[in-house]
């Protein structure tokens, strides 16, 4: 036995082969397991997995999923109360939704005749109202969301998840993100900050190019087949083990030569699930994977699923062409229209998918933007600016009830009014369904704990089914 | 008569007018004769003031932010926010900055503004001393939550303690490390190999693997002083600056481009990447290099030359490279945030404290109150950091023009100058020579002669690209001066809850004889970098040497580089570290010489052999009884491969990036347009914060987010396909395999060659067979491939070349 304290992360660090594997949930294993005794998790986990659906812009809630009678009604009227404080841009009068709203399911919630097919789903969604955070810009609101910071560098929720329950698949990375957009937070939105580098999630592709082009990074060989490869690792490893003879028990050697052959492993692995033509053409139809206007979107809901079936804890799809996507602070009426049209059917595909397989279950879908915009006009009567007080994510499956609203806004859609839920509520709630209390997943640096909800976060109970 | 014994008691259950009375009986009673003039402002001024507008939310009923103001104990004591009056400082007291109104974050009464007249005669009131019947008013300063003398004895506060050594003349260095190996029984592992030492040795110092010529020459060199001459060499090289200057910039979370929120250019942030280079290669006394960074604006004065005098302009860069949240509406927080992040990366870069921590609140685990991070805020706050706070925020920067720079641009404007005269002359002669029209006015130029009117065009041509090559003058990233004040202690770092202020000083612990100081007229920032450098301050030659050790070996003496608080790893072997910061010291903080006593000491030499039974107890190596193996850096990964395939371009970089100052690398658009295509050092490339080159970021390489003095170095499958797959690996080792193919055709020469040039030795009988065979199975695979035989030499080279590449050997340093 070591006389001395044993540096668990520094041997992690040095040792851990594949993309968070056994060696990070093993701490968490190690962590609770000291904690409680037995359980590998702080809670009963309710969800395995998370797939989230990131609306870069921030979507209009008003038009959306958070119905306003009274805003329809007070169009072109004065807001009859206070802006916030720091606004990102001045804003008019109220403006109601062009759009109209019908009650849906069995529930009856209303949704807005923009998503007709996430309508017919609502029973299994849970709205989440009362959403708001803290910054007004896009960068700010972003990282807010990823990471639970606006003003340093932390590590993002992926991140978080798959440092706490590593992968389920010893031949895939725990977190990927799918076409990610590389402005406001690029890199640090799915980075790993100071926890392990094998937490950090993998980037197929981003936004400016299509779901088509989304690999990740070096996977294909430009030069060599893969006999010829295989040969090159061959006599690598015959040299690679003599060096290891003369020295024995140096772990990162050794983890070395593992790495090589996951790698030359994952190299079929990864093509193999992102090849959508192995779905049967009903459910390449149900994604909408057929129709141009639908088809880059679905594409990335489809491979969403194809990872969460072959045990990725974290997938992040990201709903961005090269510009700021749902960010309409002119042209709302156009941009919207044509922003949910292209991830309507995709959304509602996913969902059935997932829950005619049995996966809704265990996996918890998050849908949502970096905020959502004013109820009040900006510049004519076809805009909204942004808007962090107040506006709706929404979550399904994975232990959440679906057919309800949680929390409501203000009476105009403006304020968080009724159970806020901070991003950092959020964040604990995702955790806790995952079996985590956002308390006690910690990592210490700079000689402080941190969480990822910093010195924040309540779960909100009242959305578990 | 006398008053009641516990007068505050008293006052405290008193109605105001009763108290007025009293307050009336005691003056006339002349209890304090030499404030009864005061007693009378207070009595008949301020008293009825306080109690129309003030007593009903801050007196016997009601307490709001724990304030009363109805006695003179409560006004001593204060509420959340601290005592609201200073006496003789109406500026500086709360009271005043809350009927001035004048910030927004705190504004009394809260039903409107005090008339003119009442603020000018609570103004007078307290510029006079706030006379106060009950006494004189004496804002209790709360307590410290700690003693600083005994705070004061924690190892990293404590004065530098060298242990006594014996007069031989073996390394110091050894002489301290065997003294706790032998407290275990241990003994040290003999020197590594002469091969492996001079691999390890230009790896450490430079980054680089040694070429083969190098290798040969001191494995012939027999003399005593082999090793020392291959150490000086090396640290002569200016690779050795690029290398360790590389570490530095881990430090100072150096990058090219903001990140975080907007991602725009630093397009002059290279100008302080080289000047930290050059610093390092000419061995600048490292205080000095230290004081330039957190102060060098304020040195010009006495520097000798122009180009020191710009080097220590650049050196403030150091304190506007961190990420900052550009587009933040709230322009106050947006400044807190920047000193923040200022003071968050002086204490962890230069003296292992996590300064940041007590911000919102006193550091929970260090002696570092909150009025300490407010006293240093101050310094910066004193300083300008920015140029605009307005979305989206601009950053200062300083003009570092030279005298030749500044005649360029006056040569230059000059021949524009030149140029129009030109043009003038031209027109007016052909004017002169009589083109002008019936009413006298010129001709319009259409109707000047053909020949004519070509020179006026060429002449304009020449004129308009002189006109778009106009020499900007150089400007660095930088600080200067601001307007001189202190800094609020804001409620939980609320800045729209701000408290007392507090002045501009060292937090209190660390001024152990009291004795810091601020000239009159001074931000406090010079006199915090002579501090900071001087014998008072232990902890950052402690927190500098103890980074060097964690460099050479891979783990500190102190295994948190950047942490020696109270949460830090003890050091594992104290009187080393007190030995090393002293030598340090008084070797004029040589970073250079430091590396001397370290690389020629057995400990540093020793080998990376586990057969020591030391194995046993210490199996990580915590007591330096081998050498512990340690992956490259990011940068050697890639440079080292350049290197031994003869791609390095080994000259020295400026600015790399394709976007110009404060331009977007990214704006809503996702297309990375960086290239990384240069062959120049890895050091020379841009460090893209939010997406960091992925040569770099795969293998551990700091993002230049945050202070990083202690890298990882994980293993993981992307690293592997890159080594395997990536066109920079491949097309590296092609361009090696020509080099062979081109050398000989037999494959004996080739097979000695190639490990000569990538690993520095020849293969063994054994790895010679596997490589033989190697070769013969790729030669079939290709040909079944379908490469061309006249490609397919090459292509079997290639294919071995990358193989080394790909080794634990080459990856290693052993």
């Amino acid at each position: 036995m070591s006389e001395f304290r044993s540096h668990r992360r520094q041997a992690l660090r040095a040792t851990a082969v594949g993309f968070g594997s056994t060696a990070c949930s093993a701490l968490l294993h190690a962590v609770s397991a000291a904690d409680s005794g037995t359980s590998p998790f702080h809670f009963q986990p309710r969800a395995k997995r998370v797939i989230f659906m990131f609306m870069k812009g921030g979507p209009s809630q008003v038009d959306t999923f958070d119905y306003k009678p009274k805003l329809q009604q007070d169009d072109g009227k004065s807001l009859p109360f206070a802006k916030p404080r720091v606004q990102f841009a001045p804003t008019g009068n109220l403006l109601g939704s062009p759009w109209r709203f019908r009650q849906h399911g069995q529930s009856g919630i209303p949704v807005s005749e923009l998503f007709p097919h996430v309508a017919r789903c609502v029973d299994d969604i849970c709205f989440l109202n009362s959403c708001h955070g803290t910054n007004a810009a896009h960068g700010g609101a972003a990282l807010k969301l990823h990471t639970g910071s606006d003003n340093f560098v932390r590590p993002s929720m992926g991140a978080w998840v798959s440092y706490g329950l590593g992968t389920e698949n010893q031949n895939l990375p725990a977190f990927i993100t799918i076409c990610p957009t590389l402005a406001h937070g690029g890199r640090n939105n799915w980075g790993s900050a100071f926890l392990p580098a094998q937490s950090q999630g993998i980037p197929l592709g981003v936004a400016s190019q299509p779901a088509t082009a989304a690999a990740v990074r070096y996977i294909a060989n430009p030069r060599w087949s893969s006999p010829a490869q295989r040969t090159q690792l061959d006599l690598l490893r015959a040299l690679n083990e003599q060096q290891l003879q003369q020295n024995p028990a140096e772990m990162a050697l050794e983890a070395r030569i593992q790495s090589y052959e996951l790698a030359f492993r994952m190299q079929t692995e990864m093509p193999r699930l992102q090849d959508l033509t192995q779905e049967t053409h009903e459910t390449q139809e149900l994604y909408g994977l057929h129709d141009k206007v639908t088809e880059n979107f679905a594409r990335q809901c489809l491979m969403a699923r194809r990872f969460a079936e072959a045990g990725v804890r974290f997938i992040q799809v990201t709903h961005s062409d090269a510009f700021v996507q749902w960010d309409q602070h002119g042209d709302l009426r156009k941009g919207h229209t044509k922003n949910a049209l292209e991830v309507d059917r995709p959304i509602a595909g996913l969902l059935t998918d997932l829950k005619q397989r049995g996966l809704l279950d265990d996996t918890l879908v998050l849908w949502g933007g970096e905020f959502g915009r004013t109820p009040t006009a900006q510049g004519t009567t076809d805009g909204r600016d942004h808007n962090p007080e107040g506006f709706t994510m929404w979550m399904a499956g994975g232990g959440v009830r679906g057919g309800m609203r949680y929390g409501a806004s203000d009476e105009y859609g403006y304020y968080a009014a009724e159970n806020p839920m901070h991003i950092h509520d959020v964040h604990a709630t995702l955790l806790h369904l995952l079996g985590m209390d956002h308390e006690r997943l910690t990592y210490r640096y700079a000689g402080r704990d941190f969480r990822l909800t910093d010195v924040a976060g309540k779960v909100h109970h009242g959305i578990f089914s | 008569m006398s008053v009641p014994a516990s007068t505050s008691e008293f006052v405290r259950r008193c109605p105001i007018r009763l108290l007025l009375a009293l307050l009336v009986i005691q003056i006339s009673l002349g209890s304090n004769a030499t404030c009864a003039a005061g007693d009378d402002t207070f009595t008949t001024k301020i008293a009825p003031l306080l109690q129309q507008h003030c007593l009903s939310c801050h007196g016997p009923d009601a307490q709001e932010s724990g304030l009363r103001l109805d006695s003179l104990q409560a006004l001593n004591t204060g509420g959340k926010a601290g005592p609201p009056i200073i006496p003789g400082k109406p500026d500086e007291s709360l009271l005043m900055m809350a009927v001035r109104r004048a910030d927004a974050t705190l504004q009394m009464p809260p039903d409107g503004k005090l008339p003119d007249e009442d603020i000018a005669v609570l103004q007078q009131w307290i510029a006079e001393g706030a006379q106060h019947p009950e006494g004189a008013v004496v804002p209790v300063q709360p307590a410290l939550p700690f003693q600083p003398a005994q705070a004061r004895q924690f190892w990293a506060f404590r004065p530098l303690q060298p242990p006594a050594l014996p007069a031989a003349d073996a390394n110091p260095v050894d002489v301290l490390t065997e003294r706790l190996l032998q407290q275990r029984g241990f003994v040290r592992n003999p020197p590594a190999d002469k091969l492996t030492l001079i691999r390890r040795a230009s790896l450490m110092l430079t980054g680089l693997p040694p070429a083969p010529a190098e290798i040969d020459a001191f494995l012939a060199d027999a003399s005593p002083t082999a090793f020392a001459t291959v150490i000086d060499r090396l640290l002569d090289s200016q690779q050795y600056g690029e290398h360790w200057g590389r570490h530095w910039l881990d430090v100072v979370r150096y990058a090219d481009s903001n990140g975080l929120d907007e991602n725009i250019a630093h397009g002059n942030a290279w100008r302080y990447r080289n000047y930290v280079i050059r610093s390092i290669q000419h061995d600048k006394p490292f205080d000095q290099f230290l004081r330039e960074q957190l102060a060098g604006d304020l040195l010009t004065d006495s520097a000798s030359d122009e180009q020191t005098r710009n080097d220590r302009l650049i050196a403030t860069g150091f304190l506007s490279l961190g990420p900052k949240v550009l587009a933040e509406g709230d322009e106050k927080k947006l400044m807190l945030d920047i000193i923040d992040e200022q003071l968050d990366t002086i204490g962890r870069s230069m003296l292992g404290l996590t300064i940041g921590c007590a911000r919102c609140h006193d550091h929970k685990f260090d002696p570092l109150t909150q009025a300490d991070y407010y006293s240093l805020a101050g310094i910066f706050q004193s300083t300008r950091t920015m140029e605009s706070l307005k979305r989206i925020a601009k950053w200062h920067e300083n003009s570092v023009a030279t005298t030749a720079d500044r005649q360029r641009l006056e040569q230059h404007q000059a021949q524009i100058a030149a140029k129009k005269a030109e043009i003038d002359g031209l027109l007016q002669q052909s004017s002169a020579a009589g083109s002008t029209t019936a009413a006298g006015q010129p001709v319009p130029e259409n109707q000047l002669p053909a020949e004519i009117q070509q020179q006026l065009a060429a002449l304009r041509a020449s004129l308009r690209e002189l006109e778009a090559a106009v020499p900007e003058l150089p400007t660095a990233m930088g600080v200067t001066e601001a307007e001189i004040a202190n800094a609020r202690i804001l409620s939980r770092g609320n800045h729209l809850a701000p408290g007392r202020l507090v002045p501009r000083t060292i937090p209190v612990v660390l001024d152990a004889d009291s004795s810091f100081r601020i000239s009159d007229g001074h931000s406090g920032r010079l006199e915090f970098a002579e501090w900071l450098t001087s014998t008072r301050n232990p902890l950052t030659p402690r927190v500098i040497v103890n980074r060097v050790w964690r460099w050479h070996f891979g783990r500190g003496i102190v295994a948190t580089a950047d942490n020696f608080g109270h949460q830090s790893e003890p050091p594992v072997n104290p009187p080393l570290l007190e030995w090393l910061a002293a030598d340090f010291v008084s070797s004029g903080w040589s970073l250079k010489a430091l590396h001397r006593r370290i690389l020629l000491s057995q400990t540093w030499q020793a080998s990376a052999d586990r057969s020591n039974p030391a194995e046993q107890t210490d199996p990580d190596n915590h007591l330096q009884w081998r050498w512990s193996v340690q992956r490259l850096e990011a940068e050697s990964v890639r440079d080292s491969i350049l290197a031994v395939c003869g791609r390095l371009d080994r000259s020295i970089g400026e600015s790399m990036l394709h976007v110009k100052n404060r331009e977007f690398l990214f704006d809503h658009t996702s297309k990375d347009l960086t290239s990384y295509d240069s062959l120049r050092r890895s050091v020379y490339l841009p460090v893209i914060r939010n997406n960091l080159y992925d040569a770099m970021s795969l293998f551990d390489c700091t993002d230049g987010t945050v202070p990083n003095g202690d890298r990882g170095a994980s293993t993981v499958a992307s690293q592997a396909l890159f080594l395997m797959n990536s066109p920079l690996v491949i097309s590296a080792a092609e361009h090696l395999a020509r080099d062979l193919c081109s050398s000989s055709s037999d494959f004996s020469v080739r097979a000695d060659r190639l490990p000569r040039a990538v690993l520095g030795r020849q293969l063994s009988a054994a790895e010679l067979d596997g490589l033989q065979q190697a070769a013969r199975q790729l030669n079939i695979q290709l040909q079944a491939d379908g490469v061309p035989e006249a490609e397919r030499d090459l292509a079997v080279w290639t294919s071995l070349s990358q193989t080394l590449l790909m080794s634990n050997e080459f990856l290693y340093i052993r």
